[in-house]
């Protein structure tokens, strides 16, 4: 009777494409699958080639659920550098092996260009000769930025002989397919990889529930905290000059905190599922915002984008190697890429260059700065300094154009009122209570940390259970919470 | 599988099978003054399995279907009687209102205007408000203009379709009008929303039109407001389900024959 009120095509659709719902860590429904995918996981863990060819499977269908069949061009880049690796692997010839690299990277650069960075080119290209551009309807395979950068990075080793090309394909689609790593990162590269893979070690219980314990962390961090604190950042970046500078600085100091939350929580979530799974995925972010200047701070913030844009883009073109001039140049290309990297939009540009003068002036000030005694007041100058910083040019990361930013800026400097401090406390308590929490947890030391995972991963069972529970019960409670919109209602 | 393994997977299914179980309390469950949301498990898949194809082959006579909407497209012939039009919404109606009260000084209707600052669907939708001013005065024709107040509530969908339907519930089979809100940022689902709940032909998208903005970046400037309400009449008497005689007046604005004003809610 009731298969007969059932609407299959409507059940279907929750299990296929569907690019307003891309599968995330966060969601219900993945929880679900990765209920069904562990135990046949655990299972054939030890048969290492059965356990490739299930999470292969698993991967592609994640990959598909959000991208649809978009996941084919993760298969055919797989082949394709997979199959160029081998070569560079076989090939004497110096001029072929580099025929080759190019055309890898032209292949691999060229798909990435083309889905996320097309319609911003062309509509530059029309601004520029004025003609009347409409962006093309692109869906842009969720993660292609990171399987991309991934990719590079194999080939490339494989070319400078830094690594040997893996003999078995699957070993490669499992590396660039594996579904913890797809969506955003980390860009783990595939020497640190692929050797995990080939031994196949058992996971222990420490890796087990100590990636449970990271996992939660992630999802604290993302669906928590930033969800609920990017409310208010999006009513006021949404709207900057319906709001005061007061509200605008805390907008600010908010999305630098959201920022921080949603990645690192991803990452979070990602590494701990890698644990899980028996891998160790290495370390994403580390305590950024406790950086005393903004070279410090970059290697602490998403520590696999800036170790591979070092590695792949700063040295080849030169590093340090052919003095300070091309030094400086080499780090502004290296950041305005890494800003293009994060969204194809000229603000995100904007965002990297401030970074890029930023390094290149710690590295001009870097002789006279060592000679300042480090004290506890000058290191609090240099952290509030940095963390200034990096939360102004947060603004050019958050604001959808110039102008919203310039409105952001020109409100904080011009119409800035201690007054409101009483009012907003009062009126989003909740919001600037997560606020001091998270600034407050990052100063947490790193051994409470390791200490507080020991003691969840010796926990009893039941308390496991109990404190997973109490965490999957706070994100729905402020899922649905709202951050009063106004100060002084008008509306 | 190992133990550990063992472990972690009975503690992820312990966890889904109690909120699984828990998410058949939709609304929520109250403890000791403390409201427990549920998951929405129950919720999505009864409404993934049991939806009932609401055709055209199912409608009556009047183009009624059985859930009480109306078919797509479906128009009452214009009603050119005088009307007794009650205007309920948030702050935006400091500027479609009057406008209002212009056309219908010349199309010889009444107005009632409500205005309650800082309002929104949850806010009418709890308080029972809309049904006590209905029943005062008694109006034949209603416009409504809510939404600004919630471009970003998250969740919106589940959070806010009681209101909107206790909204609905509360107009009856009056005829009406819902005016989106004027967008100045995308909105987290609140047009999509109002859409879904309305009749077929009672819902004027104002988000894709374009405004010139008060300095508080959201209001519609006067002007701007009033060339909005004259969007909205033309939509009535095109293309809305139930079109009344409102010949548009040379510009400028009048008064509402009645205005009442609510404060903010606390």
């Amino acid at each position: 009777m009731i298969l007969n009120e059932i609407d299959m095509t409507q059940l279907l659709s929750l299990l296929t494409f569907n690019r307003d719902e891309p599968m995330l860590f966060t969601s219900g429904l993945f929880w679900v699958l990765f209920l069904l995918f562990l135990p046949v996981y655990a299972m054939l863990k030890s048969r290492r080639k059965k356990m490739m060819i299930f999470v292969i499977a698993f991967s592609l269908y994640f990959f598909y659920k959000s991208s649809g069949v978009f996941f084919l061009l993760l298969v055919a880049t797989s082949i394709f550098d997979w199959w160029v690796a081998q070569f560079i692997e076989s090939s004497k010839n110096r001029t072929e092996r580099r025929i080759a690299l190019t055309v890898s990277l032209v292949f691999s650069l060229g798909i990435l260009l083309y889905f996320k960075y097309c319609n911003f080119f062309m509509s530059n290209f029309e601004a520029v000769i004025g003609g009347n551009f409409q962006p093309m309807d692109l869906i842009m395979p969720v993660g292609i930025s990171f399987y991309t950068f991934r990719t590079i990075s194999y080939v490339v080793d494989v070319y400078r002989g830094k690594i040997q090309p893996v003999d078995d394909y699957l070993d490669h689609l499992f590396f660039l397919s594996y579904f913890p790593c797809l969506v955003a990162g980390p860009i783990v590269r595939s020497c640190d990889f692929i050797p995990q893979l080939q031994q196949n070690k058992p996971a222990t219980r420490e890796m087990i529930y100590g990636g449970l314990w990271l996992v939660m962390l992630g999802i604290l961090k993302k669906a928590v905290f930033a969800d609920y604190i990017a409310q208010y950042n999006n009513i006021a970046f949404g709207n900057p000059t319906g709001y005061t500078g007061f509200e605008l600085l805390m907008a600010v100091l908010g999305f630098a905190m959201q920022i921080y939350c949603d990645f690192s929580g991803y990452s979070d979530m990602a590494i701990g599922l890698g644990s899980i799974m028996g891998f160790d995925l290495g370390i994403n972010f580390n305590y950024p915002y406790r950086s005393l200047n903004v070279t410090e701070f970059w290697h602490r913030w998403h520590i696999t984008l800036s170790t591979w844009l070092r590695d792949y883009v700063y040295i080849p073109l030169g590093g340090n190697r052919h003095g300070k001039v091309r030094q400086h140049f080499n780090l502004m290309v290296t950041m305005l890429l890494g800003g293009l990297w994060h969204g194809a939009a000229w603000t995100f540009v904007v965002w990297g260059a401030g970074h890029g003068v930023a390094l290149c002036v710690h590295k001009l000030c870097k002789p006279w700065l060592d000679t300042i005694p480090s004290t506890r007041i000058s290191r609090f100058f240099s952290w509030l300094l940095t963390f200034s910083f990096v939360a102004f040019l947060w603004i050019f990361f958050r604001a959808n154009t110039f102008e919203a930013a310039g409105q952001v800026i020109t409100g904080i400097f011009t119409d800035f009122e201690w007054a409101y401090l009483p009012v907003f406390l009062k009126r989003r308590f909740v919001w600037c209570l997560m606020l001091a929490i998270i600034y407050g947890l990052h100063f947490v030391p790193r051994r409470t940390w390791d200490y507080l995972r020991v003691r969840f991963i010796d926990a009893p069972w039941w308390l496991k259970l109990v404190i997973f529970i109490a965490l999957i019960q706070l994100v729905l409670q402020f899922a649905s919470a709202t951050v009063q919109p106004f100060l002084y209602s008008q509306f | 599988m190992n133990k550990p393994y063992w472990g972690l997977w009975s503690l992820l299914l312990a966890a889904l099978v109690f909120f699984v179980v828990l998410s058949f309390w939709q609304d929520g469950i109250r403890v000791g003054g403390l409201d427990i949301k549920t998951a929405t498990f129950a919720r999505d898949l009864g409404a993934r399995m049991t939806t009932h194809k609401q055709t055209a082959d199912t409608a009556d006579a009047e183009g009624l279907l059985p859930n009480g909407h109306h078919v797509k497209g479906w128009r009452a012939p214009m009603d050119t009687t005088a009307k007794s039009i009650l205007f309920i919404g948030d702050s935006m109606l400091e500027g479609l209102a009057p406008r209002l009260a212009k056309y219908c000084d010349k199309n010889g209707h009444s107005l009632v205007e409500v205005i309650w600052y800082s309002s929104s669907t949850k806010v009418w939708g709890e308080s029972g408000r809309l049904a006590e001013l209905i029943a005062k005065y008694k109006p034949n024709y209603i416009f409504i203009c809510l939404g600004a107040n919630e471009l970003y509530v998250p969740d919106i969908k589940r959070a806010r379709r009681p209101h909107v339907k206790k909204i609905l519930a509360e107009i009856g089979d009056i005829p009406y009008v819902w005016i989106g809100p004027p967008n100045w940022d995308e909105d987290t689902g609140i047009n999509d929303l109002i859409e879904q709940e309305v009749d077929e032909g009672c819902f004027y998208l104002s988000a894709n039109d374009s405004f010139e903005r008060s300095r508080d970046g959201a209001h519609p400037t006067r002007p701007s407001a009033h060339l909005w309400m004259d969007r909205v009449v033309n939509w009535l008497n095109t293309t809305g389900a139930h079109p009344i005689r409102l010949e548009k007046p040379e510009s400028g604005i009048s008064r509402a024959s009645h205005i009442v004003i609510y404060q903010p809610p606390v």
